[in-house]
């Protein structure tokens, strides 16, 4: 299969998703084509688009907690630090996602 | 030689979003309607013969509901293959246990294939298919 047409078709259904939520793809068009691809890559080999970022810990109730877009499952700690723990999504009102840190649950004080 | 277009359906059998089934010249045929435009795609699906008319349309890409796989219904390209299924902490009887390890082997060799898709044509509100 080809990465170009999937990630197209997921850029189409994350974006539906994400959208009611209050975030939006990433402004950073290279970061946003890096991610998906991995998404994609990842999908062909488990048949899930796992986030690229977090660890498949082959436990399905945590692997699931990882399924892009995993904002539902982290929705505090992603309102915190206004864009989801990879980077792919972003608040609708950021502008510069550079700026935001890639901060742990700890330290934006979510235990 | 040109094409043939065959009259499939009209316009208004099939609302937005939705697919219908019809078979032309024995070739079992699924009609989209993607937001008013019309698209034919073959009706198996690629992964394993399911019918995909009873799947999902959602734009223009069609979700076959027995192992989610994915094409574009413009292309007939394969675009993802199947979810794997997970039964959780649910206990399964060995012998139904045994029969599933055996599908679980076989599905890891079925090839995945994009569908093939006909050309359409709308005229005086029906759904032409070009067999």
């Amino acid at each position: 299969m080809k990465t170009e047409p999937r990630k197209k078709a997921l850029r189409y259904f994350f974006e539906k998703v994400v959208g009611p939520m209050g975030f939006k793809f990433t402004p950073n068009v290279e970061l946003k084509d890096f991610l998906l691809e991995q998404e994609v890559m990842l999908e062909a080999k488990h048949g899930i688009p796992f986030c690229p970022c977090q660890p498949i810990r082959h436990d399905r109730s945590r692997d699931m907690q990882i399924v892009c877009p995993c904002i539902p499952f982290h929705r505090k700690h992603f309102d915190a630090i206004k864009r989801c723990w990879c980077g792919l999504f972003v608040h609708k009102d950021v502008i510069n996602p550079d700026s935001l840190p890639q901060l742990p649950p700890k330290d934006v004080g979510l235990g | 030689m040109g094409k043939k277009f065959i009259c499939a359906i009209s316009t208004d059998e099939v609302a937005p979003g939705g697919m219908k089934t019809v078979e032309l010249e024995g070739r079992e045929i699924v009609i989209c309607n993607c937001g008013g435009t019309y698209y034919a795609i073959q009706r198996r699906c690629g992964h394993m013969n399911a019918p995909l008319e009873m799947g999902t349309l959602d734009g223009k890409y069609v979700t076959c509901g027995m192992h989610c796989a994915q094409f574009h219904v413009t292309t007939g390209q394969a675009l993802s293959g199947p979810v794997p299924v997970d039964l959780g902490n649910e206990t399964v009887p060995p012998k139904v246990a045994a029969m599933l390890q055996n599908v679980a082997v076989q599905m890891q060799h079925v090839r995945m294939e994009s569908i093939r898709t006909y050309e359409t044509k709308v005229e005086a509100g029906w759904v032409h298919v070009a067999t």
